[in-house]
């Protein structure tokens, strides 16, 4: 026996009826690393924080946050890092800077060469990260202190993300015509929706019927 | 004779796109992952979308209004290949339709981009973009799975097998065939399908997945001329039930 | 979609005297100040439980409220119908994703809520335990239950927890056109054919005890509700929402023609609240216990969905892979 629903779909995938065993728990791990995704809305404007994706890789996170964090409003560019790579700083209060609160030792040897590194700042609690600028450094530590003298005083913040240049994966330039389309889909904007004259109209013949 | 052509063309194109995206449509909120079922959702409605656009070319040209087009014709109006109406079956089922249909998809229209009959042509280039995504997603999909487990690897090469047939059955030639690419408005099925076969090979080339013998194949052809598997009819009345309990009234 | 959230089990709250008074006042004196709470922070155990049961419930409410209208997508009348209520389902499912993505900043993994919710451990809104027999049916939902989603969403929306205001702020964008998407589609309904007046008529009669429901019996006032109101997790009274939802819809219904099936529905001009007869909790506590016309099923499908994608998962995951939760 299969289970019989009211839903055509549902009838197509032959669900056993009845009561069924409880479902083995999934092993503790059962789906994907997370990827944390950021969106350009237009151009030069800062890249900024949208969510995360469970993804095996990058390739398949992209894939996925395209249409998880882009579908909805214009978008020229996409960066997806993976969340292992992004070190944290902690939380300042709202009235605080971060880089006043929060001190990291300066590594005693800086290396050659510097590599680059892409920093993010909340500005506020409750808000998203957006991305600030590009350090070069030799280290995390090294990035955090370049972010705080390139940064801090002009834009102060209450949480800081760092990642390396390289484990971000930036979407293409030729692949900008991916979101061309988006504001031709007004099906999904509250605005194509409109429905006052017919209210009105409909009013106006239940008077008149009334009236008669 | 030409307009007739371009109706012929434009019928096949559209009745693709509506019943292939109407099948995946049935996937939202089924899907294996979560994102993954946003993504295939969002390739649905592009593909509803696309059958819009050209039901609406259509209507430029003197037939029906797009949603007597979609809603009110039988199975034997239909132009779409077999291919596309078959029933979803799991993923792996559903996923190499859309890496079969998607890349020829992507083809036909960087072909048509360049049609001689200009609104094909502006809408063909417009929806280039949203196609290239339905490719990467696609070919992205299969190298993941294609070379994974043996389970993954041989649930895939079994539909990969069996859709095959029908697969081809999209390059069916139209009655209007060289009327089409003597006027210079369409390319021809038998140049698409070349180009295709040579783009599916290159991306299971990249995976454990073993292409078809192609010229042992016989292609599940028809249903450019409305010869359709049981399938359609169910899916198409499915499709007009709520229409059909008031046809004239506005939903 | 979303409702109730907090009326499904009572609310324990032990070990509250065991917390670090000094960590407790800091953490109590930022969300007096308006400031949000964010991942990382210290922040009581109650805070966390509560927060995860409630967006944990929030995201399954998402998912499951994908079937009742997921399945008239294939039925939708006409390209315009068939497009929104296309957006419109996946809305719902990428919701879920992001509240999923929200919870597990507290702790949770998406597969532990997942396993949670096909075993029945984990509730969501009870609305979803019923069928939608007619396109009007779904019309209704789209309109009147996602306009219920809305006051609960606004509202939590200020509350104290960074991570699902942050979500919060995105789906409210997106309810926007859910709203104005049922209500056309209803509207059209109302004010056309008989047969479709008669078909949206009779949607609205089956489902609006569902609708009284949908923001959970009255709130027993107790410590702990009043603990949760400071620590801005539950951001208004179950009756207040309903007051809220009243005052904004009645009279968009009424204006269609159509009749609301409650003979004792009215506002008292003196107090300023409406009245109504009290829907049947007794038959709320059973269907939302797992003895409805549809828990089965949706619990069935869900399942269905994990085991069957099971391979593809497998076949996907990297073994070297290790679980972190998403930041932010
Ligand atoms: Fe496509
Ligand atoms: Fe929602
Ligand atoms: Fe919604």
């Amino acid at each position: 026996m299969s289970l019989k629903s009211l839903d055509p779909r549902i009838n197509r995938l032959n669900l056993p009826d009845g009561e069924q065993p409880p479902m083995e728990p999934k092993a503790a791990f059962d789906q994907f690393e997370t990827y944390e995704v950021f969106a350009q809305k237009r151009d030069n404007t800062p890249f900024t924080y949208a969510g995360p994706v469970h993804a095996p890789n990058a390739d398949v996170a992209f894939l996925f946050a395209k249409e998880q964090y882009s579908r909805r409003s214009a978008c020229s560019g996409l960066w997806v890092v993976q969340t292992r790579h992004i070190m944290v700083s902690p939380y300042a209060n709202d009235d605080e800077c971060i880089y006043d609160t929060f001190k990291v030792e300066i590594p005693e040897h800086t290396a050659w060469p510097l590599e680059s590194y892409e920093v993010f700042h909340l500005k506020k609690r409750g808000k998203a990260h957006t991305h600030i600028g590009r350090v070069g450094a030799t280290s995390y530590q090294e990035a955090y202190h370049k972010a705080k003298q390139a940064f801090a005083a002009q834009h102060p913040a209450v949480n800081m993300w760092v990642v390396k240049s390289k484990n971000v994966l930036q979407s293409a330039e030729e692949d900008r015509d991916m979101w061309l389309t988006l504001p031709e889909k007004k099906y999904r904007e509250p605005a194509a929706y409109k429905v006052l004259d017919r209210i009105k109209s409909f009013k106006e013949k239940q008077q008149k019927a009334l009236n008669k | 004779m030409k307009e007739e052509a371009i109706k012929d063309l434009l019928y096949k194109i559209a009745d693709d796109q509506l019943i292939l995206g109407h099948r995946n449509s049935e996937w939202t909120g089924l899907g294996p992952i979560l994102e993954e079922d946003i993504a295939f959702s969002s390739m649905a409605q592009d593909k509803i979308g696309h059958s819009l656009a050209f039901y609406t070319l259509l209507h430029e040209l003197g037939e029906a209004e797009p949603d007597l087009l979609a809603f009110s014709r039988s199975a034997t109006q239909f132009h779409n290949s077999q291919f596309t109406e078959l029933p979803n079956g799991e993923f792996d089922y559903s996923l190499i339709r859309h890496f079969l249909y998607d890349n020829a998809e992507a083809i036909r229209f960087e072909k048509l981009s360049h049609s001689g009959y200009e609104p094909i042509a502006k809408v063909a280039t417009k929806l280039k973009g949203e196609i290239k995504y339905h490719v990467l997603h696609a070919n992205t999909w299969i190298r993941n799975l294609g070379s994974s487990t043996e389970e993954a690897i041989s649930r895939l090469q079994n539909s990969l097998n069996s859709l095959m047939p029908y697969a081809l059955g999209m390059f069916e030639l139209s009655v209007y065939e060289q009327v089409l690419i003597d006027t210079g408005i369409y390319a021809g099925e038998e140049a698409i399908k070349e180009e295709w076969l040579t783009r599916i090979q290159q991306v299971l080339a990249s995976t454990e997945l073993t292409m078809p013998d192609i010229p042992s194949q016989t292609p599940m052809l028809g249903g450019r001329y409305g010869t359709h598997t049981k399938h359609l009819q169910p899916l198409l009345n499915e499709m007009a039930e709520v229409i059909k309990i008031d046809p004239t009234a506005e939903w | 979609m979303y409702g109730g959230g907090n009326t499904f089990e009572a609310i324990k709250a032990e070990g509250l005297e065991e917390e670090d008074a000094r960590k407790m006042a800091e953490f109590e004196g930022r969300i007096a100040q308006g400031e949000k709470i964010e991942p990382d922070d210290w922040m009581p155990r109650l805070y966390r439980q509560q927060l995860i049961r409630m967006i944990e419930q929030h995201a399954h409410s998402e998912i499951i409220g994908a079937l009742p209208e997921g399945t008239w997508i294939t039925r939708a009348p006409g390209f315009r119908r068939k497009l929104a209520l296309m957006a419109k389902v996946q809305d719902e499912v990428g919701h879920a994703q992001l509240l999923y993505s929200a919870a597990e900043t507290l702790g949770k993994s998406r597969e532990e809520m997942l396993t949670d919710l096909i075993n029945g451990k984990s509730k969501y809104s009870n609305v979803f335990n019923y069928p939608t027999y007619t396109w009007a049916d779904s019309c209704i939902i789209s309109w009147l239950i996602d306009a219920g989603a809305i006051v609960n969403q606004m509202a939590n929306s200020k509350g104290s927890y960074g991570p699902y205001c942050r979500a919060l702020e995105r789906i409210c964008a997106e309810e926007a056109f859910h709203l104005k998407y049922g209500h056309d589609s209803v509207v059209y309904m109302a004010t056309g054919s008989s047969i479709q007046r008669q078909m949206v008529q009779e949607a609205l009669n089956r489902w609006w005890s569902q609708i009284m429901t949908f923001f959970g019996p009255s709130d027993k006032l107790s410590v702990h509700t009043e603990t949760l109101m400071r620590w801005k997790v539950k951001m208004a009274s179950n009756d207040e929402c309903r007051q809220q939802y009243l005052d904004m819809y009645v009279p968009k219904i009424l204006e269609l023609g159509l009749t609301i099936p409650d003979p004792l529905l009215k506002k008292n001009e003196d107090t300023g609240q409406w009245e109504y007869t009290e829907p049947d909790w007794d038959e709320f506590r059973r269907v939302i216990n797992g003895d409805g016309p549809c828990n089965a099923e949706r619990l069935g499908v869900r399942r269905m969905a994990e085991e069957r994608g099971a391979w593809v998962r497998l076949a996907l995951k990297n073994p070297t892979a290790k679980y972190v939760r998403p930041l932010a």
